[in-house]
């Protein structure tokens, strides 16, 4: 029996509740990945820092994979596809064209998300040949069995099918609203997946062509530098395809809940419409230091890089403004006074603007690692994990934790079951996640590597400017345990949300921005002529690099053995050739035994 | 729209966001100031590496 409220706006859930329905399981997909994620993320925070080591070192790669994939493959893309949902049928205001097509794709993106989770737990038992020990970053020559690429490929084209769905919205929508502008939500969507379409073109050719068929034999070798230059075609877009759902939250939900209004509808368009264009010709700026890719075509890259601080800093400026526009709203004075004006006993807005924050934090480390000279002095350290943990680790991890204590009422009609753990537990993993970066940050610039499971070496010590090691690696644990902490209590506080009592009137409208989308030129809305350049500049940029590496090494060649290697096939292969020595070394001996004599 | 909280309601023509100037001008000095020290300090300063 529902308890009645006579005042507020009916929910998402009122309104449309077969959507609701796919958004909540997306997003449950998206908090068990998380929590599996955090698992593996402490055990490997406790097990390089050489507190607590729970696992044999040999699995370290296991573990490490799995962290990887969880959080920033199910996680982000499981409540990005969420997300838009709910953000396409509400902007739109108008449910899906076909629920039962929505609920294909978000099937088949389990589907494919268990067969590579399955790969990488085989990792775990020895008895079975199923392991997928590749990292997130799943290039050869690292070899993982076909189950996880099969997996890969049916997870990439669920969120094709997604982007399909929204698009199709878009097309119903239009016929019916010929003369209406897209409404901001919506557009920030369709640009997003505008750019992943061109995005994963990299991923899909790289998997079903290459990785797919090198893993169940039928090539020998691939060209290891091609399909990791193909890797990093998407491999870099792909953290605007995490960051593109916070940011829509930051320009859309946050000024409702600071009490303001977005402060520009047109510059919140024109920054989507940069990042569809410059997301992707940047990737080359993973592989600075990757023999086989000339200079100039590293310079490019670094160039389009830069570039990309553009957006990102239009949204400083955009979200903050509507920040202070909402607290100067709510009585706030001064240079700075309106800041204490602002809600920070609320979770939602006090995450989103801890996650923005530490964002600022990421921009610095991103443009350490975006020059091509200062990139040596880290490359490959712990400060490259430092750094994505600020930005996919916190910008928007903690930015979609916070949103769901805005959102997740409005899918359940069900208060949140605590307001006070929400808010500590957004404090706690800001706490936890600035011991831990910062401590891998300097770490990094000690020349401490990543991607290892004992960074201890005999007979070698890391000099430290002030403090020790000890004293950092100390930091990276607790500031690790602090992050698995906040991530129990979030799921544990979603989940027991389910208990509440049932509310009426729980929705929240959005507020409409100081400058609407009729202030802005009606060509940012032309989304074919923005897909068109953005093709062309990837084009661009990648055609002669591409070309460069396949003439030089073929499509399938040099090639190098797959990694794990299996030493026992090892054995089989050189027995004959010593079978086929010995007569050999038979004459051998009798020549020099008869010079001998 | 307004909120619950609102004290008072500011358009656009009335609404300057010169907290937001100052914000971001501190957050340009300290990127400047990290840059500096980064490269001088850490890059220029520091042995060759492996990699270098």
């Amino acid at each position: 029996m529902s308890e009645q409220l006579e005042s507020g706006a009916p929910t998402f859930l009122d309104d449309y509740p077969k959507e609701a329905a796919v958004v909540k399981a997306a997003l449950w997909s998206s908090f068990i990945a998380l929590a599996l994620g955090a698992v593996f993320g402490v055990i490997q925070a406790l097990h390089r820092t050489n507190i607590l080591r729970l696992i044999d070192s040999t699995d370290y790669y296991t573990v490490l994979t799995a962290h990887g994939v969880l959080m920033v493959v199910s996680f982000t893309i499981f409540f990005l596809v969420g997300l838009f949902t709910w953000a396409t049928v509400r902007s739109f205001d108008r449910g899906v064209e076909s629920i039962r097509y929505t609920w294909t794709w978000y099937g088949l993106m389990v589907a494919g998300t268990l067969m590579a989770v399955v790969a990488i737990l085989g990792g775990f038992v020895p008895q079975t040949d199923i392991s997928a020990d590749v990292l997130f970053t799943f290039y050869a020559p690292m070899q993982a069995h076909p189950l996880f690429y099969g997996g890969l490929t049916i997870f990439v084209i669920g969120t094709w099918l997604a982007g399909a769905d929204w698009f199709w919205s878009w097309r119903a929508w239009k016929a019916e609203n010929p003369d209406e502008r897209i409404p901001l939500q919506a557009f920030m969507v369709l640009t997003t997946m505008l750019m992943w379409y061109i995005a994963t073109i990299g991923i899909a050719i790289a998997v079903v062509v290459f990785l797919l068929p090198w893993s169940l034999g039928i090539f020998d070798q691939i060209n290891p530098l091609l399909t990791r230059t193909l890797f990093w075609f998407w491999g870099h877009p792909v953290v605007y395809f995490w960051l593109m759902p916070a940011y829509l939250l930051w320009y859309t939900v946050l000024p409702t809940i600071s009490g303001g209004r977005l402060f520009s509808d047109p510059l919140a368009r024109g920054v989507f419409v940069l990042f569809l264009l410059l997301s992707t010709p940047v990737g080359i700026h993973h592989q600075y230091v990757d023999p086989g890719i000339a200079e100039g075509f590293k310079v490019i890259a670094m160039t389009n890089t830069m570039f990309l601080l553009l957006p990102s800093l239009l949204t400083a400026f955009t979200v903050v403004a509507s920040v202070e526009h909402g607290a100067r709203q709510r009585g706030g004075t001064g240079l700075f006074g309106w800041l204490r004006a602002l809600p920070w006993r609320d979770p939602a807005f006090t995450g989103m603007m801890l996650a923005g924050l530490m964002f600022a934090a990421g921009g610095f480390s991103g443009m350490i690692n975006a020059g091509m000279n200062i990139n040596y002095l880290i490359h490959n350290t712990i400060w490259v994990p430092g750094h994505f943990h600020l930005t996919v680790g916190t910008a928007v991890a903690l930015t979609f934790m916070a949103a769901t204590y805005w959102l997740w009422p409005q899918l359940t009609n069900r208060r949140l079951f605590s307001r006070p753990i929400a808010l500590a537990q957004v404090v706690i993993w800001f706490v936890g996640m600035g011991l831990m970066s910062n401590a891998m940050h300097v770490m990094g610039l000690f020349g401490v590597p990543r991607r290892t499971a004992e960074p201890q070496y005999e007979g070698f010590e890391f000099v430290t400017s002030f403090g020790s090691i000890t004293e950092l690696r100390l930091q990276l644990a607790i500031g690790g345990t602090l992050l698995f902490i906040s991530t129990v209590l979030f799921v544990s506080n979603i989940a027991l949300s389910a208990g509440a009592p049932k509310l009426s009137g729980l929705g929240k409208p959005l507020s409409e921005p100081l400058s609407g989308a009729h202030d802005s030129p009606e060509i940012l809305d032309n989304l074919k002529l923005w897909f068109g350049i953005a093709f062309v500049l990837v084009v661009l940029a990648y055609s002669l690099p591409l070309a460069s590496i396949i003439s030089r090494g073929g499509v399938l060649g040099p090639g190098v053995d797959p990694v794990p290697m299996i030493i026992e096939p090892l054995g089989a292969t050189l027995e004959p050739l010593v079978a086929s020595l010995q007569p050999l070394l038979g004459r051998l001996a009798a020549v020099v035994g008869g010079v001998g004599a | 729209m307004s909120g619950e909280n609102t004290v008072r309601e500011i358009g656009h023509d009335e609404f300057d966001p010169y907290g937001t100037l100052a914000l971001i001008l501190i957050y340009f000095a300290i990127l400047s100031v990290m840059w500096v020290f980064m490269y001088f300090v850490e890059f220029l300063g520091n042995d060759l590496t492996v990699l270098a």
